[in-house]
């Protein structure tokens, strides 16, 4: 017999979202996490919640001195560099926090995906993690802009206008719309005072209001759900959640705080561009060399110099179309799989990441 | 006022010829990175033009500071070229407008010639080192990222070694609590173990 | 007389006290050598009591002693200002903890009517006074900052001058009043130390806090099970107390190496004169040149020609940078039969602004994604990132008279005729009515 359609929706949210499960005891003191060769897997996560957190600290305490136009934004920022006390330190902190918490992520993505943690019923998990992929890529990207040095704006003008690109494959009427979601995205024909508006924004305000929202909803179906079993044997033995793995994790959290502190305090990130990318942006001037994109766009940023851009589009679509569609396409998939898949997409990023400009090189002569 | 302004402009976005290229040619090539004429001069596009810190710019004061400038043969005359930075100002005056005017056929050994006695930024990488490096010789966040990091190290050794304490103390702390939670949640099956 | 009384008399007669006394307890009542401990009587409240009080007090002791008996080392320590900030910190959080703990053990002998079984007037004597010293050494901390400092140079030489018998006072006479009477109830307690309970102190039970729970065994099997229950639950309870102290002092090194640094993010810098003026300097050159862009940007949106260069100035080695009427940068060029040559110098590829040195083959270089474009035709190099060629720009030649001389369209068709003769007064300026938007 065939179920109506609205019974076939509500069992499946109910089975999803088990609000009859949300007790404290249940989610708190029951809760266990299952040890075994991949759980290191399970620590990623929270290794990126606590690199967010940082980011939002240290976020705020640069909003103190931060100001959001063309002419004070380097100003500013290099007023916070040099002359506001530890400023160098908070400015660092959230750079390289930023760098750590998108490696995290994806680490953490790609330690979910080989563990088969999306299978029923934790698909709502994977979905809002995969949001969570995007918005921190989003983060990255506007948040490189706001420096207003010639790197970001470069950068930020080199981003944009790969969606330009994508007119020449729209029919001949509709080849303006690429432009125009250009010109909307960056609120004026050439990027300026509105784009940097905008992007200050989404990243102080849109985008973190976003996060919040959907880092409640995917820490609160895993506390639902619990951990995922992760592999197909018996786990070694299972830890309760409270306290021993939210201890264990403050001790990885006491490592990275150790790593991050002395990184910020020793390093500075911007030691590793060349100066004159460095200097405020030019509207006037001619762009300097070595414009590149940060480090975790290398992966889609060195085949796009590469390959036609249709193939990257091509590409970048149905590889996003596909880590939504995850639960319901690798359903049958067993874990070992699951492993070499996961396996291979990190080999690439690893390839790519490091050593994307040798390829580039070599290809291009 | 208009016209006056758009001369102005046209001077300033002329841009990118320089006075003494060989050296950051040479800089450029032994580093591997990018730079350009703000390593020496007051204006990252070089010394001709009419924005700041370049020669369509300046005050009569000025003026007469840049003919001091240019007439600094000998080392040891300390200048203030309104055209050039603190580490251009610091070449010629360390080295002299003569024998900077001989390097340009070895740009190389400038380095050598100029010394490694100065650090202008107190990054704790000399000037010299600096300019054979490819970064900026007055910006203390701007160096060879490992060298600066190690020197880093030593000003903050205090501020490390206070964290790396905590971080011991608090593994110390969290690893005994995780022992005490364990041992608690034991209880019952202690009192099994030791009928 | 007081003063010879209180700082020269009272701590020798102390100390004299003290000695005889203690003698005199370990002759005579061995095994009342102890705290008389009632921890079987009341036991939750004496460890949120006692175990505070303890640690707070021998970090304070060692804190004293250390200054006393090796001021030399201590003063050179204290001299880097971390350090002081440290052990000014670590002392007050101790004095507090000692303070809360002596509290919750007077309110525990006040409310419990089993205690009170035990209490002697001794008791309340040594609470009062230990709580009237714990009080006063906060108020010096509070109100003399930096005693780990000066009391190096004022209070050990007293101390020492008591030891090597040749007192001297005059240190300590002008000392603020709170300071004596600090000094004064350490010689109080030194005096009454061997007739109460704090007597214990000699026998120094450290290993209490770390020792390992006696390990009883039952024949009765009941008895057995609580047996072993209550030792596994003294098990923990070592574990947490560690826990506790590793936990602490984590806290406490990362507020003085990390969380005074992000305090200090919100103060003002100081800043020298100059520097501030350096800085508002840079700005407001900044301000001008934005504003500039500004006065650029209405002026295309109000005028319907473009002043780009004078003729003359233009060559076909190095081109000259303006912006155009969408704001763009454009480049222009004088080829070899006196013409001008204008192009769009936003790269056709992703945007970036095209370089202006022209190469041997006639080319020049987008740095971005290295498209080289020639610049007569606008055309990109085989191969390269870029496409689509440079856009032409279309220009009008004014005479000095300002009448039009020759023109290009976008689409490069030239009208009128240049006269090398005249052309060191010939203008070149862009036209709205000729842009390709128009």
């Amino acid at each position: 017999m065939k179920q109506p359609l609205v019974s076939t929706l509500f069992d499946f949210i109910a089975s999803r979202i088990p609000l009859h499960k949300l007790d404290v005891r249940h989610m708190i003191t029951e809760k266990e996490v299952p040890v075994h060769r991949m759980s290191w897997g399970y620590y990623v996560g929270g290794l990126a919640l606590f690199f967010f957190i940082i980011q939002v600290f240290t976020g705020m305490m640069l909003l103190f001195y931060y100001e959001p136009t063309v002419s004070e934004a380097h100003e500013s920022v290099e007023y916070i560099t040099h002359f506001v006390t530890m400023g160098a330190l908070i400015r660092n902190l959230h750079a390289w926090s930023a760098s750590f918490m998108i490696f995290c992520v994806i680490a953490h993505m790609l330690s979910a995906l080989a563990m088969k943690a999306f299978a029923k019923p934790r698909e709502i998990t994977w979905i809002a993690g995969v949001l969570l992929l995007l918005i921190t890529f989003g983060f990255g990207f506007t948040g490189y802009l706001l420096p207003w040095n010639q790197i970001a704006v470069n950068a930020t003008k080199v981003g944009l206008a790969s969606i330009d690109q994508m007119g020449q494959y729209l029919p001949a009427a509709l080849s303006h719309l690429a432009e125009d979601v250009r010109v909307t995205i960056q609120g004026a024909p050439a990027i300026g005072q509105a784009t940097l508006s905008r992007f200050f924004a989404l990243h102080v305000v849109i985008l973190p209001l976003m996060i919040f929202g959907v880092i409640g909803l995917h820490v609160l179906s895993v506390q639902l759900h619990g951990m995922s079993p992760g592999i197909e044997d018996k786990p070694r033995r299972k830890d309760k959640f409270f306290p021993i793995f939210i201890l264990k994790d403050f001790k990885e959290w006491g490592i990275a705080f150790l790593v991050l502190f002395i990184l910020s305090l020793c390093l500075p990130f911007d030691s590793l561009f060349p100066y004159p990318l460095l200097e405020p942006y030019n509207a006037l001037g001619s762009t300097p060399d070595g414009i590149k994109p940060e480090w975790y766009f290398y992966f889609v940023y060195y085949p796009m110099e590469l390959l036609p851009f249709w193939v990257i589009i091509v590409v970048m679509t149905f590889a996003t179309l596909g880590l939504f569609a995850a639960p319901w396409i690798f359903k049958g998939t067993s874990h070992k799989t699951m492993r070499w898949i996961a396996s291979a997409i990190a080999a690439y990023m690893i390839v790519m990441t490091l050593f994307g400009e040798n390829i580039y090189h070599a290809i291009k002569g | 006022m208009l016209n006056t302004f758009l001369l102005l402009l046209t001077f300033l976005i002329a841009g990118s010829s320089f006075a003494y290229p060989e050296f950051q040619r040479f800089s450029q090539n032994n580093s591997g990175r990018p730079i350009n004429c703000a390593m020496c001069h007051a204006n990252g596009d070089g010394p001709e033009g009419a924005s700041r810190g370049q020669i369509g710019s300046l005050t009569p004061d000025e003026l007469n500071k840049l003919n001091a400038a240019r007439s600094a043969f000998a080392p040891g005359v300390p200048i203030q070229s309104p055209i050039l930075n603190a580490f251009g100002n610091n070449i010629i005056t360390v080295i002299g407008k003569t024998k900077f005017l001989e390097l340009r056929a070895h740009p190389e050994q400038l380095a050598e010639v100029y010394g490694y006695q100065s650090d202008l930024d107190s990054d704790g990488i000399a000037d010299a080192q600096e300019y054979l490096e490819g970064t900026h010789t007055l910006n203390n966040v701007h160096g060879n990222p490992m060298k600066l990091f190690l020197h880093n190290l030593k000003t903050f050794r205090l501020h490390v070694i206070l964290i790396v304490l905590a971080t011991i103390a608090g593994f110390y702390g969290f690893s005994h609590l995780l022992n005490g939670f364990a041992a608690s949640s034991n209880t019952k099956s202690s009192v099994e173990r030791y009928p | 007389m007081l003063e010879l009384f209180a700082f020269v008399g009272l701590p020798y007669a102390a100390i004299l006290i003290c000695v005889a006394g203690t003698v005199w307890r370990f002759r005579n009542d061995q095994y009342g050598i102890s705290s008389l401990s009632s921890q079987f009587l009341e036991g939750k409240k004496l460890l949120w009591g006692s175990a505070p009080w303890h640690i707070g007090i021998l970090i304070i002791f060692l804190g004293h002693f250390i200054a006393f008996l090796m001021p030399g080392v201590w003063q050179r320590l204290m001299a880097v200002p971390l350090l002081l900030a440290l052990a000014e910190m670590t002392g007050i959080a101790a004095t507090v903890m000692c303070l809360l703990g002596l509290i919750v053990l007077f309110y525990r002998r006040l409310t419990s009517a089993r205690l009170q079984k035990s209490t002697h007037i001794g008791d309340f004597i040594v609470t009062a006074l230990l709580l009237a010293q714990v009080g006063l050494g906060l108020m010096v901390a509070g109100g003399y900052r930096w005693g780990a400092s000066w009391s190096t140079g004022t209070l050990t030489p007293y101390i020492w001058s008591l030891i090597t018998f040749s007192p001297e006072i005059s240190v300590i006479r002008d000392m603020p009043i709170v300071i004596q009477a600090h000094v004064v109830g350490a010689w109080l307690i030194l005096l009454v130390l061997p007739f109460t309970r704090l007597i214990h102190m000699v026998s120094v039970p450290l290993q209490y806090l770390f020792r390992s729970p006696q390990k009883v065994v039952w024949n009765n099997p009941r008895r057995n099970n609580q047996a072993v229950a209550a030792r596994v639950t003294q098990e923990s309870r070592r574990h947490f107390l560690k826990a506790a102290f590793g936990l602490s002092a984590a806290g406490l090194l990362l507020s003085v190496g990390v969380l005074d640094k992000l305090g200090r993010f919100f103060q003002m810098p100081g800043l020298h004169h100059d520097e501030e003026a350096n800085l508002l300097e840079t700005r407001l050159r900044r301000l001008q040149l934005t504003a500039e862009e500004k006065e650029l940007e209405l002026e295309r949106l109000r005028s319907d020609y473009i002043y780009v260069a004078k003729l003359a100035e233009l060559n076909g080695t190095v081109g000259k940078y303006f912006i155009d009427y969408s704001m763009r940068p454009g480049l222009a060029f004088r080829a070899e039969d006196g013409w001008p040559m204008l192009l769009s110098a936003k790269c056709t590829h992703l945007g970036c602004t095209v370089g202006n040195q022209v190469d041997a083959s006639g080319r020049i270089l987008c740095p971005c994604h290295v498209s080289y474009f020639d610049i007569k035709t606008g055309m990109p190099n085989e191969g390269a990132p870029a496409k689509a060629p440079l856009d032409r720009i279309a220009w009008v030649v004014r005479d000095e008279q300002g009448n039009e001389v020759a023109t290009e369209s976008p689409r490069g068709s030239r009208t009128g005729r240049l006269d090398p003769t005249l052309a060191e007064g010939y203008s070149l300026f862009i036209v709205r009515s000729l842009s390709a938007e128009a």
